[in-house]
């Protein structure tokens, strides 16, 4: 029997991050990836005969920098792209709001709805730009221990000095006072157009469950402009499909020395005595390793790999504290045709669409999320990923993807059911219908994914694509839980390095990197 | 114009804070003015007899944040202040009830029929919250630093400061964190299933603030209340006697006997500033008084936009101050009863009537009065904090009859079309259908309402937007950015014009201590 | 003389099954609270005759007020081996364990029994409510847990003539029944089960029924017990007998781990002097990890036996003029004790004990000076002035009779 020094359970991105650096470091290292391709969320997929998705992601925001350059991605075939215009506020009557790469162009776009807004504009795009670069920072670090905070742990804080140089004293009080906002406290600082501000917003509400008038949505907006260079709504897409970032990060893992194994499904991870020596497949039994890694997110390394009885009380109830919640749905639909959206020119398409025409319709939306419902009127971003990537529909016929809030896991009174999703399903059409009137009459096929198939079929707990929402109580030295931030878990030998860790989730491989750096030190 | 004498100090608005803070200066020998615009003292923390021989604390109407040292300090027994503990937090429902005393056993008892896991968890909550109170307390008794250019002084609290927080436990830290970030729903989820109690202990993060009880942030509120301290014990409410007029009153009294002159009916229209100085005020009418230190017992919005020019202050204070929230959430209904009132679920007379009475069935009731307050509506079905303190204190009614205090939110300020007459009289009715869903006599026993609106609290008591922490507390908005950087520690950019009102550190409520504590760094800097 | 008892208060507190027996036989009416009920602090004015009842004839002490817990369910042991740190794995059907239980830091959380009621159902009893720890604790096992606390109401039957008296009333022989085991058995047509177990150091048995048979039960025992000096007894007697026994008192001796608070008021099972109890043998239990570091480092603090000399004592009260003053009962205010001019401890229960003629108490003493016969002083309040006086550490239990665990020939 091989022996190997480290096992990394799960093959999404993070854990393949983590194995290549590992691999690099010159570990012998084993991925088991359960299903037949790896990549976790970023993955490409077939919903219709011969239409293809992107199954949970239409865009990288960001991927962070260090794993750009440590892995070398860009050799291993990865190419991003990013269109000029970056996103599409939809307006009914067809004054769209475009977002820009170029701030100037942005603000003329903002001018038909207010002057004042459009001067605004360059100083809020700055702004968070500036405040942003703070996360930055504090991304690439280990969360130290707290409060018994040591010499060594204050002296590694010292990167964040260099944003302080740089935006000053008042940079750091602005970050501090923006990240614990709501949206239309932000907004109220800002702005005054209705369609603008709920334009902004859903950067604040993105991927989670709370609405944008909850308290540090600021933060979560942050979150999205990490690395966005100053572009408000900033926008990759993957070149190919999301899932060519997984096959780059497969590739440069290879490259590494580091064994991937598909279809191996972990049945447990071996713990005695507070100590992991190794997991259990399915079929396969035993495989022991000096250290296992988990890029699965808290709930299920621990609580359904490990076992409660393994763990320790305190953990076990930080643990089942962590909130989750997942309230995004997806929805793929097999169009007969690229539709046509009133002011938006054909060359535009390749863009992001949003439906989020205030910050009071997105929180309408939330509210329903919080009483246990599906939101009538859902906040919808879409793509047609087909556009830019011809092989993902037939000759003119395209994808149309939406990723939609509020769909909550916990519904009151109902489960999730095929009825249900085609009651989401139907919501969707007619709100996309206030700007695609024509859009039900093309659609051929659709695929509904709700926050329940997200946990069946990605193994995504309450089916949080962050592997925990992102909130200021489940952030940084509470992320997962403050037993276990340094991506160290209270099990010896065990540790984390998917979204569940700082910094949170996204397809940007921060966490396995700075889990990587972590265990080899 | 007529110049009188040059004071040490004057203080603006006879609130609870300018008088503790006009105390504190008399105290130390200083020779203060105080400039009260209305008929009474007191601000939020007054009594008025509104219907004849019926008296109500007509805004807040318990007191437990009140600090003990100034207690202690400005020897407020001795000049009238005398607090008469609540016995109960009572939630009445549809067909049964919750009720918390003060004994241990029975409430175990109590919360045992509900749920015999909180029973027991909340025996660990107490102190558990107590604790963490205790570990914020150096917070807020610090002076908070200017966190742009930091002094000396400045850094070493904060080393001091960075200290004490090493030294919490775990646990603590863990606990602290929670309750600085989350909702007072899922802090209180990770602890308690039944949710009336739930909902009642989380109704405490919402008073005074425009958010509901799922809204993240509403724990920190939580905490604020928990920081009451009556006689050393965390989370006891008190009811004062006479009203919290009685509070205020009692520091007047205080300060008077340290030598302060106390005025009312003096609206104060502006701050003399003269090249970057405060020198003295102007009264509305024309009077003018000199001072060496004129000090602000108002919110930051009318210490600023209206008491000094703009131009008197740099650009980005101003924009400071504009971005300032003070949104007002909370309305006042004042009952003359005739006769008690009589609770579906627990009739007749008991320890339930001489405690909190709290309408707080489920986190979905007050979540759903708070959508409401979102889209510029006031609740349907509010939720109320409701006290009736003729039965502590028989004086406060004629022989036999009642007075009831009901804080409700939430009615938004910035309410749809505006507030007037009819909607007053409207959220005064949604007020009373939501009680007699408990308590149906109430709207036969009624002999008088009066109905208080945010604009009303706004117009009569001088509080922005009618809110009554002198600004929101959240997380933005506390310690050193309280209310802005840089002048978070009592002082304005104008020398020699200080600020001492609930809108600066350590926020609003019946504490004192924004009086106290800018009264010492004015000493200090003296 | 006496007068007719008229108390009839109102009370919040809870009645135990017994109350209507035990609140006429009250002739003190002194009361106290015990987990929410109204317990007995004394029968009598003074509690002297129950104490010796406890140690010379037979006790009958109500002791519904325990919380008590039922697990049952194919992972009951396992769960309970996790959860306590004895080895409940050899524990048999019919046989109870004291054991202590602990957080994760190895920190008593309290200490009862573990009853096997049958192969895969326990019953659990503490001093204080449990039941979110354990059910916390359940995740992921099969087994149900019940409140049992007010489903069994218990009585304790302690004293030298305990065994007879139930020998004659139970419809089998007790003389078999040997320490820490219990039985079925039937009082006439009322099931009940007898442990040999107690909270007095002394023979006695602990009877637990159905709340329907409590005074049914109680009239027998009071009945039969007649002949034999049965005395029904309070809390401040037991208080002593458990001192005399070196049994710790949860919240007076110690500070559950739940509620301590702060770090320094908590204690480990070592801390406690239970060491003996903590089975690091078996496989993983809460608290492990904690306690086996502190094995290897050794406990800083011992929970011991002490024992205030008597010259020492004779001569403070002498120079103050005093025949020496002894407490009549019990005290729970903790105590300094010193060695030279450091503090290295504290006492948090004594008592004078009238059967061995020495005053004795319970101490929490730094392990550097806990070993027997360390020589420590121990402050006293001599006409309110504070002395010294010399105190040595001895071997608990103060008093342990053959008769506890022996069984008749
Ligand atoms: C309805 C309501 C219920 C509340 N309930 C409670 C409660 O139960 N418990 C609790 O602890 N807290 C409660 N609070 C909060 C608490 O009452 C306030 O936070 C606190 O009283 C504020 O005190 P202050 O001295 O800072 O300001 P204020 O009380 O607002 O004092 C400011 C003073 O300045 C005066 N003034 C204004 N303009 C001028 C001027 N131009 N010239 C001169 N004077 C001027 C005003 O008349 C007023 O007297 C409640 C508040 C309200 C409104």
């Amino acid at each position: 029997m091989v022996h190997y020094d480290i096992i990394v359970v799960g093959g999404g991105l993070n854990s393949l991050v983590t194995a290549s650096i590992l691999g690099k470091s010159g570990k012998k290292v084993l991925v088991l990836e359960a299903k037949d391709q790896v990549g976790g969320m970023a993955v490409t997929a077939e919903f219709a005969p011969k239409y293809k998705c992107n199954m949970l992601n239409d865009t990288v925001k960001w991927i962070d920098p260090r794993v750009m350059k440590q892995l070398d991605l860009v050799s291993q075939g990865l190419e991003l792209v990013s269109p000029d215009v970056v996103r599409i506020a939809l307006d009914q009557s067809g004054q769209h709001i475009l977002f820009h790469q170029d701030p100037n162009q942005t603000a003329k776009s903002i001018a038909n709805h207010s002057d004042k807004d459009a001067k605004a504009w360059q100083a809020f795009a700055t702004y968070i730009d500036n405040l942003s670069q703070f996360l930055e920072k504090l991304y690439e670090l280990t969360p130290p221990k707290l409060p018994d905070l040591g010499l060594k742990e204050v002296l590694s804080l010292r990167s964040m000095l260099k944003p302080i140089k740089k935006h000053g004293t008042r940079g750091l009080v602005d970050f501090m006072r923006v990240v614990p906002m709501m949206m239309p406290e932000l907004m109220d600082e800002w702005f005054e157009s209705e369609l603008l501000r709920g334009a902004v917003s859903t950067a604040g509400i993105n991927h989670i469950t709370l609405g944008p008038f909850s308290a540090a949505t600021g933060y979560n907006l942050l979150h999205q402009h990490v690395h966005a260079n100053g572009v408000f709504h900033h926008a990759q897409f993957v070149k190919g499909g999301t899932e060519n970032l997984a096959n780059a990060l497969l590739r440069s893992a290879v490259a590494n020395g580091v064994e991937v194994r598909r279809n191996a499904v972990v049945h447990s991870i071996n713990v005695a005595n507070a100590v992991c020596s190794g997991i259990t497949l399915n079929d396969e039994g035993i495989i022991e390793a000096k250290q296992v890694i988990s890029g699965l997110d808290p709930h299920n390394t621990f609580i359904n790999l490990v076992g409660p009885s393994e763990l320790n009380p305190t953990f076990y109830t930080q643990l089942r504290n962590i909130k989750y919640r997942g309230s995004v749905a997806r929805i793929h639909f097999a169009l007969n045709g690229l539709p046509e959206i009133k002011g938006v020119k054909e060359d535009q398409m390749n863009t992001v669409f949003s439906i989020s025409p205030s910050i009071e319709y997105l929180e309408r939306a939330a509210d329903d999320a919080k009483y246990g419902r599906i939101a009538e009127k859902p906040y919808i971003e879409f793509t047609f990923p087909s556009v830019s990537n011809s092989d993902f529909a037939p000759k003119r016929k395209h994808v149309l993807s939406a990723t939609l809030q509020y769909a909550p896991y916990h519904l009151r009174g109902q489960h999730w059911s095929d009825d249900l999703k085609e009651q989401l399903r139907n919501n969707v059409i007619k709100t996309l219908e206030n700007y695609i009137p024509k859009i039900s009459s093309m659609i051929e096929y659709t695929s509904v994914l709700s926050p329940k198939d997200l946990e069946d079929k990605f193994g995504l707990t309450e089916g949080n694509l962050n592997h925990g929402e992102m909130t200021l109580d489940q952030f940084f030295f509470m992320r997962p839980t403050i037993s276990s931030a340094q991506y160290k878990s209270p099990i010896e030998n065990l540790y984390l390095c998917g979204p569940g860790t700082h910094p949170g989730g996204g397809l940007h491989g921060a966490n396995g990197y700075n889990a990587a750096y972590q265990i080899i030190k | 114009m007529p110049t009188i004498k040059k004071y040490d100090a004057i203080v603006i608005g006879g609130g609870h804070n300018g008088l503790t803070a006009a105390a504190y200066l008399a105290r130390a020998g200083k020779e203060v003015l105080v400039l009260e615009r209305r008929y009474v003292l007191g601000g939020a923390a007054v009594t008025e007899e509104v219907f004849p021989g019926f008296k109500f604390s007509v805004c807040s109407y318990v007191v437990s944040l009140l600090k003990a040292n100034i207690i202690r300090e400005l020897m407020l027994p001795k000049f009238g202040l005398e607090l008469l503990p609540l016995e109960s937090t009572f939630t009445p429902l549809e067909n049964d009830y919750l009720i918390r005393t003060a004994d241990p056993d029975e409430t175990y008892r109590e919360m045992y029929r509900h749920s015999p896991r909180d029973a027991e968890t909340y025996t660990r909550f107490g102190p558990l919250m107590g604790q963490i109170g205790m570990a914020v307390r150096p917070i807020l008794e610090t002076i908070p630093p200017n966190a742009i250019r930091p002094s000396f002084p400045d850094l070493s609290a904060m080393k001091k400061l960075l200290n004490h927080f090493k030294t919490l436990s775990d646990e603590q830290f863990e606990y602290l964190t929670k309750l600085m970030t989350m909702s007072s729903a899922d802090f209180l989820d990770e602890w308690f299933e039944f949710e009336p109690l739930k909902a009642t202990m989380a109704a405490s993060g919402i008073i005074g603030t425009f958010m509901g009880p799922r809204s993240p942030g509403s724990a920190y509120v939580m905490l604020h209340h928990y920081m009451g301290d009556i006689d050393g014990s965390f989370r006891a409410w008190g009811f004062q006697r006479g009203g919290t007029g009685a509070v205020s009153m009692a520091i007047a009294r205080s300060a008077e006997h340290f030598g302060a002159k106390i005025m009312t009916e003096a609206p104060v229209e502006k701050v003399i500033v003269k090249n970057g100085r405060a020198v003295g005020v102007a009264l509305e009418n024309g009077d003018e008084y000199k001072a060496d230190k004129v000090i602000s017992g108002l919110d930051p919005k009318l210490s600023f936009l209206k008491m000094v020019d703009e131009t008197d202050l740099p650009n980005d204070f101003v924009t400071d101050i504009k971005n300032f929230r003070i949104r007002g959430s909370s309305g006042k209904v004042n009952l003359a009863l005739d006769v008690l009132p009589e609770f579906t679920c627990l009739p007749g007379n008991g320890p339930h009537l001489r405690g909190a009475i709290s309408i707080s069935p489920d986190f979905d009731y007050i979540e759903k009065a708070y959508d409401d307050a979102k889209y510029g509506n006031f609740s349907e079905a509010p939720y109320i904090d409701i006290i009736i303190p003729s039965v502590l204190d028989p004086e406060m009614a004629p022989p036999g009859k009642h007075v009831m205090s009901c804080f409700v939110q939430y009615a938004p300020y910035n309410i749809k079309g505006g507030w007037n007459d009819q909607k007053r009289e409207d959220f005064g009715d949604a007020v009373i259908n939501a009680l007699a869903r408990y308590a149906p006599n109430i709207k036969e026993i009624i002999l008088h309402r009066q109905v208080l609106t945010p604009a009303d609290i706004e117009s009569t008591f001088g509080m922005t937007e009618g809110n009554i922490f002198h600004g929101e507390l959240t997380l933005q908005q506390l310690f050193a950015l309280r209310p802005a950087v840089k002048w978070a520690n009592y002082k304005t950019p104008i020398t020699n014009y200080y600020q001492c009102g609930s809108g600066t550190h350590p926020g609003g409520g019946i504490t004192g201590s924004p009086g106290e504590m800018a009264a010492k760094k004015i000493l200090k800097d003296w | 003389m006496s007068y007719k008892n008229q108390f009839m208060a109102h009370t919040q507190l809870i009645l135990s099954p017994f109350f209507e027996r035990t609140t006429k036989l009250n002739e003190s009416q002194e009361w106290r609270r015990w987990s929410g009920y109204l317990a007995a602090t004394n029968y009598e004015l003074t509690h002297e005759n129950e104490y010796f009842a406890i140690r010379t004839k037979a006790a009958l002490l109500d002791i519904t007020p325990l919380y008590k817990y039922i697990i049952s369910g194919s992972d009951a042991q396992q769960f309970l081996d996790r959860l306590v740190t004895r080895n409940i794995g050899i524990c048999k059907v019919g046989q109870v364990m004291y054991t202590p239980w602990c957080d994760e830091d190895g920190k008593q959380i309290d200490d009862g029994t573990v009853q096997r009621l049958a192969n895969d159902k326990f019953r659990i009893t503490s001093a204080e409510p449990n039941l979110e720890w354990i059910e916390q604790n359940a995740a992921g096992m099969n087994l149900t847990i019940s409140d049992d606390s007010k489903t069994t109401a218990a009585l304790a039957l302690q004293g030298p003539n305990s065994r007879a008296i139930l020998n004659s009333i139970a419809s089998d022989s007790l003389d078999s029944l040997k320490f820490f085991w219990m039985m079925n058995t039937q009082f006439h047509d009322i099931s009940v089960t007898i442990s040999r177990t107690g909270y007095t150091g002394d023979l006695g048995y602990e009877i637990w029924m159905d709340p329907k048979d409590a005074l049914s039960v109680w009239d027998l025992l009071m009945d039969k017990g007649k002949s034999y000096g049965i005395t029904p007894t309070g809390l401040q007697a037991l208080d002593m007998a458990r001192i005399e026994a070196g049994l710790i008192l949860l919240d007076v001796d110690y500070i559950s781990a739940r509620h301590a608070i702060i770090e320094p008021r908590k204690s480990s099972p070592y801390e406690l002097g239970l060491g003996w109890a903590v089975k690091m043998k078996k496989k993983d239990f809460i608290g492990k990890k904690a306690l086996k570091a502190e094995l290897l480092r050794g406990p800083k603090w011992n929970l011991v036996g002490i024992e205030i000399e008597w010259e020492g004592l004779e001569n403070l009260y002498r120079d103050a003029g005093l025949a020496p003053g002894l407490p009549s009962t019990a005290w729970r205010t903790s105590t300094p004790l010193y060695h030279g001019d450091e503090q290295v401890g504290y006492a948090t229960s004594g008592c004078w004990s009238p059967i061995l003629k020495r005053y004795i108490a319970l101490a929490h003493v730094k392990s550097e000076f806990s070993q027997l016969g360390s020589k420590l002083k121990f402050e006293l309040k001599v006409e309110h002035f504070r002395k010294l006086t010399p105190a040595k550490v001895v071997n608990t239990p103060f008093f342990d009779p053959e008769r506890k665990r022996s069984c008749p020939q």
